[in-house]
């Protein structure tokens, strides 16, 4: 079977920096096609190329045998190319309905559109793509990010003609089946999948063939069928990469606890008790809006509970700002789930965003160099890996794993003892996951703590020391090290009952 | 959610225009006679044409300080023109409504695709447009004719023609609000990043919002020159800074993508009865401006406030 596209030689340069220098791929029709490779490899820059965002410097895309050059979103629409962008591109004030048919929401030739028509047009979108539970009066501000990312993909799918291209689309979505019943409805009609993901074990499910790239080239397509990790990893890299291993912990909740919380409640909670012991890395699993995002949120001091106790140290408190939850001994810092829009500070550079809770707490009237932020920043970026050589460039720039790792160097920065982090490895790849994992571990053994969210059980199992498990605003199991496992924390995520029954079925 | 959409709708500033007209009907019995509510129109409207087409621009995201340069132009141009009668007015209005787009069109060109920072490209234009208007009219004087000196001040049907005209601006951004170009120019203004991903030519929709700033103007300087019957090089100097406090007033945030062009209007409008009130009660015109200026202080903390208590909602 002919290719359906076919990608020669693609390249692109920003001035000096080459973000791509020849990427040689095709993809059949009907085909989901993997893009793997490590943060800075060029998978966000091909995905631009080809949405129509940029244009390439070199090279050559042919769809259907005719060459392509999609110079903006909507010429790569008429193309028959859509994509689904990892950061979302929804209008946070607007109604589902104007962001499903943006950027010609009213369809009226003479006359604009009755609102009551969108919707309905709408709302036909979304059963379309077996989407019920969002209505599309709704503005996408009051949606989570899990139904804000289904939006985002609907749009997609919608004018998929040709191509549909998704950009880490399962970071946010707590479970796949919906996303790939609808990449089957559309590959069954011919159109093909361009599918960019960290998650190694989601694109064998769904994905026939991929490609790796490594530094800006394509280092080869392969049949997923035939090869494994090992692999792959290596094409990715260069070299092997160390299996991912359950690293063994000695029990460690027997440091004294750093912080506590008694019958805390809030909108979503409804009674949580938990403890946060020095040198223990307390995992949280559930599926999305079970008000774990707002629990983390209490903590790092962005919400007040409505009622019950959270003690610090061992001092009751309220963390009533971020400011105050740093301030309190032994100190909190939470690191958000979503870095572009709450963490980092896009034009400035790593190091300036590294360093600045040392200028917040240390005096207000001293001159500040890029020379001085280097150099206070370097310790900590050497603690979560990042090199040296990126402490200079805009962070709007870097690689969203490289971006996640200067936030987390921030909260290394500000000398707190406890982290608070949901969800740092959303959307960031392999090596980079690594970094981070060791940068916790290192973190609790000098004596610190960490309580983290994570929407991949396989993480939560490889890292915690102990888990919780939160379903409906209360916290419905408590993992051990020694009994925690993937199947366990999914039953528990699904209710309170399951635990028990996948216990007793152990039991006989 | 409620609040955000009676804030969004301009249903505040209306109530707060309703009030001060009710004070200032209590203060000066006369203010209610149809003389008086044509002359109250009459002089609002230069400034809800300046405030209506300075929100487009804002509520794209940008910022539009040209626009006492280009009354001041168009007010000189119209005044430098000596057409009579009916066909004469039409015929300067056609020329100003070009000269105002002219303008607009230089500053949309200069902010949307020379990527120069919409502050520092129209306050150059605003300059620039003050000189020219300065070359064509030395000094105040002019021509205006008298059918535009006597109907545009009118009355049509019994309703004053400023009515009339600020009706149909209003009418305009109801209809715009709804098409496409209006929802993509409030898009662009929300996030302008999404905006483009989600396939809206973004150069385009900030450069027709100039296009639309400076048609409204130069009907602006069209009307002020019907108004006083003359023309002034420095027409617009005034229009300055209440253009913005009109814009505050009314609701419209200057970060862009929320606000409308009608609340612009009844924020305008609101201003200058304001400045009557206090003239009918006594208040030495001194004091107007630092009156005014403390309203609007409470209209933006009161926008504020309710932006403050959405977002908290939202923060989840």
């Amino acid at each position: 079977m002919p290719e359906r596209i076919n990608i020669t030689n693609l390249s692109k340069r920003y001035g000096a920096t080459v973000a791509l220098s020849g990427v040689d791929m095709g993809i059949l029709p009907g085909e989901v096609h993997a893009i793997l490779g490590e943060n800075g490899a060029g998978k966000s820059t091909l995905v631009k190329i080809l949405s129509g965002v940029v244009s390439s410097s070199a090279g050559t895309i042919s769809l259907d045998e005719k060459c392509i050059r999609p110079s903006s979103i909507i010429e790569a629409r008429r193309c028959g190319i859509a994509t689904a962008f990892q950061e979302l591109s929804l209008i946070p004030n607007m109604t589902v309905a104007e962001n499903i048919l943006l950027p010609r929401a009213s369809s009226g030739r003479f006359w604009p559109e009755s609102k009551a028509s969108i919707f309905e047009r709408a709302r036909e979108v979304l059963i379309e793509w077996e989407v019920n539970d969002i209505s599309s009066q709704s503005i996408v501000a009051d949606l989570t990010l899990a139904q804000r990312q289904r939006i985002e993909l609907v749009r997609a799918l919608s004018h998929a003609r040709c191509l549909l291209i998704l950009d880490e689309p399962t970071a946010a979505l707590p479970d796949t089946s919906w996303l790939f019943r609808q990449l089957h409805h559309l590959t069954s009609r011919g159109v093909s999948v361009l599918y960019i993901s960290h998650r190694l074990n989601e694109v064998r499910e769904i994905c026939q063939r991929a490609t790796v790239l490594r530094n800006g080239a394509s280092m080869g397509t392969v049949d997923l069928a035939g090869v494994d990790d090992e692999d792959i990893f290596t094409m990715m890299v260069g070299h092997g990469s160390s299996k991912k291993k359950r690293v063994s912990q000695e029990s460690s909740t027997n440091g004294e606890v750093l912080l506590e919380t008694y019958q805390l409640r809030s909108k979503m909670l409804k009674g949580i008790n938990l403890q946060l012991h020095a040198g223990e890395i307390l995992g949280v699993a559930g599926l999305e809006g079970q008000g774990q995002q707002e629990l983390f949120r209490l903590f790092g001091g962005l919400h007040k509970p409505t009622s019950g106790e959270i003690r610090v140290g061992d001092k009751v408190t309220s963390l009533s700002s971020p400011r105050k939850a740093l301030q309190v001994k032994p100190g909190i810092a939470f690191v958000p789930e979503e870095r572009k829009t709450e963490g980092i500070f896009a034009s400035l550079s790593a190091a300036a965003n590294i360093s600045i809770p040392h200028f917040a707490m240390t005096g207000w009237a001293k001159l500040v160099n890029g020379r001085i932020e280097r150099h206070l920043a370097a310790e900590a970026a050497d603690q979560v890996g990042l090199a040296p050589r990126y402490l200079g460039f805009e962070v709007g720039h870097l690689s969203g794993g490289n971006q996640q790792k200067v936030l987390l160097a921030r909260a290394l920065m500000t000398g707190a003892k406890i982290l608070v982090l949901f969800d740092p490895t959303r959307g960031v790849d392999v090596g980079t996951k690594q970094s981070i994992y060791s940068m916790m571990r290192h973190f609790v053994d000098q004596g610190g703590a960490i309580i983290f969210y994570s929407s991949e059980l396989s993480e939560l199992v490889q890292l915690s020391s102990r888990c919780l498990v939160v379903y409906d605003g209360l916290i419905t199991d408590d993992v051990a090290a020694n009994e925690i496992s993937e199947e366990r924390l999914l039953a528990s995520a699904h209710g309170p009952g399951n635990a028990r029954k996948d216990s007793l079925q152990e039991a006989v | 959610m409620t609040i955000k959409r009676i804030a969004d709708s301009g249903l505040m500033i209306m109530v707060i225009y309703i009030l001060i007209f009710a004070m200032y009907g209590a203060v000066q019995p006369s203010a209610l006679s149809a003389y008086s509510i044509q002359g109250l129109f009459n002089n609002s409207l230069p400034l809800m044409l300046a405030a209506a087409g300075a929100t487009f621009v804002i509520l794209q995201g940008g910022f539009d300080l040209s626009v006492a340069g280009t009354i001041s132009l168009v007010n000189a141009i119209v005044a430098v023109l000596q057409f009579d009668g009916a066909l004469g007015a039409i015929g300067m209005l056609a020329i100003a409504l070009a000269a105002g787009i002219l303008v607009g069109a230089i500053n949309g060109f200069v902010v949307a695709y020379l990527k120069v920072q919409a502050i520092a490209a129209t306050l150059a234009t605003m300059i620039i447009c003050q000189g020219v208007a300065l070359l064509i009219l030395r000094a105040p004087g002019g021509y205006v004719s008298d059918f535009m000196t006597y109907e545009l001040t009118g009355s049509m049907f019994g309703i004053p023609v400023a009515i009339i005209i600020a009706t149909l601006v209003a009418l305009l951004w109801f209809v715009f609000r709804r098409t496409n170009a209006g929802r993509n120019l409030l898009a662009v203004g929300q996030d302008a990043k999404a905006a483009e991903l989600s396939g809206i030519n973004v150069a385009r929709t900030q450069f027709f919002s100039f296009i639309w700033a400076g048609a409204l103007y130069a009907l602006a300087a069209y009307f002020l020159a019907a108004l006083t019957s003359t023309g002034s090089p420095s027409a617009g100097e005034p229009f300055l800074l209440l253009t913005f406090a009109a814009v505050a007033l009314g609701g419209t945030a200057f970060g862009g993508g929320r606000g409308s062009v009608t609340a612009s209007l009844l924020g305008a409008a609101t201003l200058v009865l304001m400045q009557k009130l206090l003239f009918s009660v006594g208040v030495s015109s001194f004091y107007t401006g630092m009156i005014q200026g403390m309203i609007m202080v409470l209209a933006v903390l009161f926008s504020g406030a309710v932006q403050f208590v959405v977002d908290r909602r939202n923060i989840i």
